[in-house]
């Protein structure tokens, strides 16, 4: 694990590293960026928690997965990339929906589709691209 | 996470929770959940101010744990969820499946 404040950048090798090393990272990104509100923090916090899940449990496929997590906080918006050396993801993020009320597992992407402006998922050379923007509120 | 349990009426328990309930506490905290309802009381409560942060692998665990005392003749009760867990319950409408109570006891005490 890796982080580097000022350039909110996050390193991650799982395992050892799980969402832990995401939640102590963002505490760092705050406490240097004070004017995010934290209706805010909380949405991206759940957004980048949830996505990082996603990479570990799905993208890992039995030999681990290693993800970057960079954090751009502007005065507008707050962006954030995520990307992981795991198996191509065959969902489409934009079409993700709650399951069941009594399902236990998929509504990781229906939550953060509800705390972001934007979702997008990219395959970019070997590697799997999560973009996200919210709008500062 | 931490997980303090309270017996309180027979058959009852209240889950005293803090710190983070998702994918590195999820699992712990279902088979807390199933070990209170096998130990016979089903009724379970869990009290969740002290939880600053859940996500969907925590509602998936509290789903699971629903399920398991419900079979055992009980049911699961939220207390006092934290401004972060009920947003987290409404975005998902957990919030119509999982009856709120402001504090432990009051969940415990209206159980009939």
């Amino acid at each position: 694990m890796n982080a580097a404040v000022g350039g909110h950048s996050l390193d991650l090798a799982c395992p050892p590293d799980d969402v832990t090393a995401v939640h102590a990272f963002l505490a760092t990104v705050w406490d240097t960026e004070p004017t995010v509100s934290a209706e805010d923090r909380m949405a991206l916090e759940l957004a980048l928690v949830e996505l990082t899940s996603n990479v570990i449990e799905h993208g890992a496929a039995g030999r681990g997965v290693s993800c970057s997590l960079h954090l751009d906080v502007g005065s507008d918006a707050v962006e954030a990339q995520l990307t992981d050396d795991g198996v191509p993801v065959p969902v489409d993020p934009s079409a993700a929906q709650l399951p069941d009320a009594l399902a236990e597992s998929g509504r990781g992407l229906a939550l953060v589709q509800m705390v972001v402006d934007d979702l997008r998922y990219e395959r970019v050379a070997d590697r799997n691209l999560w973009t996200v923007r919210r709008g500062r509120h | 996470m931490d997980i303090v349990v309270h017996e309180a009426d027979a058959g009852a328990a209240v889950l005293e929770c803090s710190g983070r309930l998702n994918m590195v506490s999820a699992p712990t905290f279902r088979e807390t959940v199933a070990k209170v309802v096998g130990d016979g009381r089903p009724r379970v409560v869990v009290e969740l101010s002290g939880v600053e942060f859940m996500d969907s692998s925590g509602l998936g665990a509290l789903v699971g744990s629903l399920k398991a005392a419900r079979q055992a003749g009980g049911d699961l009760r939220i207390a006092a969820p934290s401004d972060q867990v009920e947003m987290v319950l409404k975005l998902s409408n957990m919030d119509k499946i999982l009856r709120t109570y402001p504090d432990g006891d009051a969940a415990v005490t209206d159980w009939a």
